[in-house]
C-alpha cells in the first residue's frame, strides 16, 4: 500500500513537514538573522543557511510551500464546484442549454489567461484571494468539460430512464444517480488539476504577480534563487526541487486515479 | 486423424484453473460448435491453445500435426498465420477504422506469405463471402458497412489466405435475428467449398441447430457432453443439456397455456417519433411513422424487428422515457401526455424493464434502495418500515431472498440482477411492464427462468406485457398478439400462432425463418 501509494505519501510528508516547521525552527519565515546573513549551508543554527538578507532558508521553503498547497487545493476546491456545477447543468438540461453554456467555456479557453489575471492584479491589486479566483476561474473549464461529457453518457444509461419512470424528479436524480457515479471521474481530475495549479501559481509568482512579500510561495523562492544562483545554488536548487517532486507526485497520482474511473 | 485435436485441456489464470479436462475434436470439412454459457470457458478453449487470450494451456493441442503445447513462437505464430482464421464477435471493433476494406483483406491474404492479390482477386473474395458491389466496397471504410456486411468482410479476411481450420467466437451474436441465419448459411457453404474444418463458439443453442456436426457442451469450465449435434438434441444424456434444450425456445414447440386478456388498456394511434439528425446536417430520422398498436388488460404483445427497426424507441414513447413527436397514446381511451408532463399516477400505470441488466441498476445504490426507489416517489405516503417490508415482498415475488437487498449491484449475476430490475418494475403494482429486450442479453438458461417469471407475474396480477424483441421464438413463449416493425413501421400483426404459420410481410418471413 505505501510502496504503491509513495507518490501521495510523499505529498503528505511534505504537507506535514511544511505545516508543523514552523512551531520548532526558532526563526520564521520574514525574520532576518543579522549576525548570519549569506550564511552557507549546514552552519548552526541555519540548516540550510541564509539568504541575501539573513532570513532562514528552511523557514521560507516551508512558508513558501504552505502557501503554494494552500493556493492549489483552493483553487482546485473552486474549479471542483463551479466545473460540476456548470458541466453537470449543461449536460443533464441538454440541446440549446447545453450549447450555450459550453459556447461560453470554449470562448473563456480562447481567452490568454495571462492576461487576464495580470488584469485582474491591476484592477484589484495584489492579494492572495485574488490568485486563488483568477486560478480557480480558469481551471474550472477542464473539469466543466469532463463532467458535461460524462453527465451526457449516464444520461442514456438505462438505470437513470427507470429512475424517471419511477417518477424520481429530475433534480433527485442528478443528486442521487448521477453525481455519485461521477465522483470518482471528478475526483481524479481534481487530483490533475491540484499539480497544475502549483505550477500556476509558480509562474505567477516568479514573474512577480503572486503572493506579496514577504509572504511567500515556491514560485517566488525560485525566482529569488535564480537571481542569486552564482553565489548560493542552494538557494535555487532547494525550492525547485520541491516543486518538480510535488508536481511529479500529484501528477502520477492524479493520472493512476483517472485511470482506474475512465 | 482429424484435423485439430484438443485432448485433456486445461486453462490456468492468474492460478486460477478456469478450464479443466476439456477435449474434442474438429474434422476437415465439418463444424464442431461449443455451446455454453458465460463463464462456462468456452471462448478459452478455442482461444487460448492459439495465445490469444491472458491464459496458459496444457494438454494436448494437435492441429494438422504440430502440437501447439509444445510448439515455439515461431511455430505457433505460422500456426495461426497459416492454418487458422479467425472471426470474431464484435465486427465493429474486428476491423480497423483507417484502413479500406480492400487493404485489410490485402493484409490477410499475404499473412501466410502469398504473393499480393491483383485487385480482381479482393473483389472475387468480397463477392464470394454474398457482398454486391465487391469493387466499390474495396475502396471503403469500415464504418460505411452495416454489421452484416462488416461480419461479411471479417470472414472473406479470416479464409484469405485458405486456412484448414476456422474459429469463430460468437460470430453472430451482434447481429440481428435475420442476419444470423444468412451468416450461418455462408459458414455452412464456405466450410464445404474450402473443406473448412471450423470451430464454432455460441451461447445459443438454436443458432448451431442444423450447422454443427459435432456438439460440446460445456458449463463452468468443464466438458458436460459431447457428440453428434442430432444425438444429442434428440436424447441428451446429462440433465444441464436437458434443461438447455428445455430453455431454448423454438418455434415448433407446444404453444404456451396464456391467459384470456380483457379490455383495451393502451393503445397507439398514429404515433410517430423523430429525431434531428447528429451534429450539423439537417432533416430528421423518422424512427418510428404512424404506429398503431394496442394492448389488452393481462395481454402480452410482443414487438418484434430487426435492429433500427424503431422497436425500442416505440417502448420509450409508451413507458414515457422517450419523446413523441406526432400521435397520441391512450390509455383506457384517455390521452396520455408525453414525457415531461407525466404525473406519478401516470408514471405508476407503466414501468420499463431493460435490456442490460447490469446497466439498469445504478452501481452506486444499494439492492434495497435500487428495489424501493419507485415507492419512494410513486407511494409518498408511506414510511420506511413499510417500504422495506413491501421491498422484501418483492424481492420474494422475483425468487430472490431477502439477504440479496443489502448487497451491491456489482455483486450480481445477469440472471439476479435482472430479477432486480423486475422487482422494482412490479412494486409499485403497475398495469403494463414495458421490456425491452428483457432476455435477449441473458444466457438461454437464465433468460428461460425470467419467461417463466414474467408469465407467473401475468398469471398472479393480470399485469399486461409489452415484449419487445428480435427473436421470435422466444416472444412466441409468452405473448398472445405479435407486431412485427421495420424502418419505423408496423408491417404486420395479429395473433402470434397465425403470424407464425401465415408471415405475410417479406421482414415477417425473415424473422420467422431465423428463429
Amino acid at each position: 500500500m505505501l510502496k504503491r501509494h509513495l507518490p501521495l505519501a510523499l505529498v503528505l510528508l511534505i504537507a506535514a513537514l511544511a505545516l508543523l516547521l514552523p512551531f520548532f525552527l526558532p526563526w520564521s519565515y520574514d525574520q532576518i538573522d543579522w549576525d548570519a546573513v549569506r550564511a552557507p549551508a549546514f552552519s548552526e543554527p541555519h540548516i540550510f543557511g541564509t539568504d541575501d538578507i539573513g532570513r532562514d532558508r528552511l523557514a521560507r521553503l516551508a512558508a513558501g510551500t504552505r502557501i503554494t498547497l494552500l493556493v492549489a487545493m483552493a483553487a482546485a476546491l473552486v474549479s471542483l464546484v463551479v466545473g460540476i456545477a456548470w458541466g453537470a447543468t449543461a449536460g443533464w438540461i441538454g440541446g440549446k442549454v447545453d450549447e450555450l453554456m459550453m459556447r461560453i467555456v470554449d470562448g473563456l479557453y480562447a481567452l490568454p489567461f495571462m492576461f487576464i489575471v495580470i488584469l485582474l492584479m491591476v484592477v484589484f491589486g495584489r492579494s492572495i484571494l485574488l490568485v486563488f479566483v483568477g486560478i480557480g476561474l480558469v481551471e474550472w473549464l477542464t473539469m466543466a468539460r469532463v463532467v458535461r461529457g460524462q453527465v451526457m453518457a449516464l444520461k442514456q444509461r438505462p438505470f437513470i430512464l427507470a429512475a424517471e419512470a419511477a417518477g424520481t424528479p429530475s433534480t433527485t436524480i442528478v443528486l442521487r444517480h448521477i453525481l455519485p457515479n461521477i465522483a470518482g471521474v471528478a475526483l481524479a481530475y481534481l487530483m490533475l488539476t491540484v499539480p497544475q495549479v502549483v505550477m500556476v501559481e509558480s509562474f505567477l509568482s516568479f514573474l512577480g504577480l503572486g503572493v506579496q512579500e514577504p509572504l511567500t510561495s515556491l514560485g517566488i523562492l525560485v525566482k529569488e534563487g535564480a537571481d542569486d544562483m552564482d553565489m548560493a545554488p542552494l538557494g535555487l536548487l532547494l525550492p525547485g526541487g520541491l516543486l518538480v517532486l510535488i508536481l511529479v507526485c500529484l501528477t502520477i497520482e492524479g493520472e493512476r486515479l483517472r485511470d482506474r474511473f475512465s | 486423424m482429424s484435423l485439430y485435436e484438443i485432448d485433456q485441456l486445461a486453462v490456468e489464470i492468474a492460478g486460477k484453473r478456469l478450464v479443466q479436462n476439456v477435449s474434442l475434436t474438429v474434422e476437415a470439412g465439418q463444424c464442431t460448435a461449443i455451446i455454453g454459457g458465460s463463464g462456462s470457458g468456452k471462448s478459452l478453449t478455442c482461444l487460448t491453445p492459439f495465445g490469444l487470450s491472458p491464459g496458459i494451456a496444457s494438454g494436448a493441442m494437435i492441429l494438422d500435426g504440430i502440437d501447439l503445447a509444445s510448439a515455439d513462437h515461431q511455430q505457433l505464430r505460422n500456426a495461426r498465420s497459416r492454418l487458422t482464421g479467425f472471426v470474431f464477435q464484435q465486427p465493429q471493433t474486428a476491423l480497423t477504422p483507417h484502413l479500406t476494406v480492400g487493404s485489410q483483406l490485402q493484409e490477410a491474404a499475404m499473412q501466410a506469405g502469398s504473393p499480393r492479390p491483383s485487385r480482381k482477386e479482393l473483389a472475387l473474395m468480397l463477392e464470394r463471402v454474398g457482398l454486391t458491389r465487391a469493387d466499390e466496397r474495396l475502396d471503403q471504410f469500415p464504418h460505411r458497412l452495416s454489421g452484416g456486411e462488416r461480419q461479411r468482410v471479417m470472414i472473406a479476411a479470416a479464409i484469405a489466405h485458405h486456412p484448414k481450420l476456422l474459429i469463430a467466437d460468437e460470430p453472430t451474436s451482434a447481429l440481428d435475428a435475420s442476419l444470423r441465419a444468412e451468416i450461418m448459411d455462408l459458414l455452412d457453404e464456405l466450410r464445404a467449398e474450402h473443406q473448412l474444418g471450423m470451430l464454432l463458439v455460441s451461447h445459443d443453442l438454436a443458432s448451431v441447430e442444423g450447422h454443427a456436426d459435432q456438439l460440446v457442451v460445456m458449463a463452468k469450465g468443464r466438458l458436460v457432453e459431447k457428440g453428434a449435434t442430432r444425438t444429442i438434441i434428440t436424447r441428451p444424456a446429462k440433465d444441464y443439456t436437458r434443461r438447455l434444450i428445455a430453455a431454448t425456445p423454438r418455434l415448433d414447440e407446444a404453444p404456451p397455456k396464456l391467459g384470456q386478456p380483457g379490455e383495451p388498456l393502451l393503445e397507439t394511434v398514429d404515433v410517430g417519433v423523430e429525431f434531428p439528425r447528429p451534429g450539423w446536417r439537417s432533416g430528421k430520422i423518422r424512427a418510428v411513422v404512424n404506429a398503431d398498436i394496442m394492448i389488452r388488460q393481462g395481454e402480452s404483445l410482443a414487438l418484434v424487428g430487426g435492429s433500427g427497426s424503431g422497436k425500442s424507441t416505440l417502448g420509450r414513447a409508451i413507458a414515457g422515457i422517450g419523446p413523441v413527436t406526432s400521435g397520441e397514446i391512450r390509455w383506457q381511451g384517455a390521452p396520455l401526455p408525453g414525457r415531461r408532463q407525466r404525473n406519478l399516477a401516470m408514471r405508476q400505470l407503466i414501468q420499463p424493464v431493460f435490456q442490460d441488466p447490469v446497466a439498469s441498476l445504478d452501481p452506486q445504490w444499494r439492492v434495497e434502495d435500487i428495489v424501493s426507489e419507485p415507492l419512494r416517489n410513486l407511494r409518498p405516503g408511506l414510511i420506511a418500515v413499510d417500504r422495506s417490508e413491501m421491498a422484501r415482498q418483492a424481492m420474494l415475488e422475483v425468487d430472490l431472498t431477502e439477504d440479496f437487498l443489502s448487497r451491491s449491484p456489482a455483486s450480481l449475476s445477469g440472471g439476479q440482477a435482472q430479477r432486480v430490475a423486475i422487482a422494482r418494475a412490479v412494486i409499485a403494482a403497475p398495469q403494463l411492464l414495458v421490456l425491452d429486450e428483457a432476455t435477449s442479453a441473458l444466457d438461454p438458461l437464465v433468460g428461460a427462468e425470467i419467461l417463466d417469471l414474467l408469465l407467473r407475474l401475468q398469471a398472479d396480477n393480470g399485469l399486461s406485457l409489452l415484449f419487445i424483441t428480435h427473436d421470435v421464438a422466444a416472444a412466441r413463449r409468452i405473448c398472445h398478439r405479435i407486431a412485427v416493425m421495420e424502418e419505423g413501421r408496423i408491417v404486420e400483426s395479429g395473433a402470434m400462432q397465425a403470424v407464425i404459420e401465415h408471415p405475410k410481410h417479406p421482414a415477417t418471413q425473415r424473422l420467422v425463418a431465423a428463429s
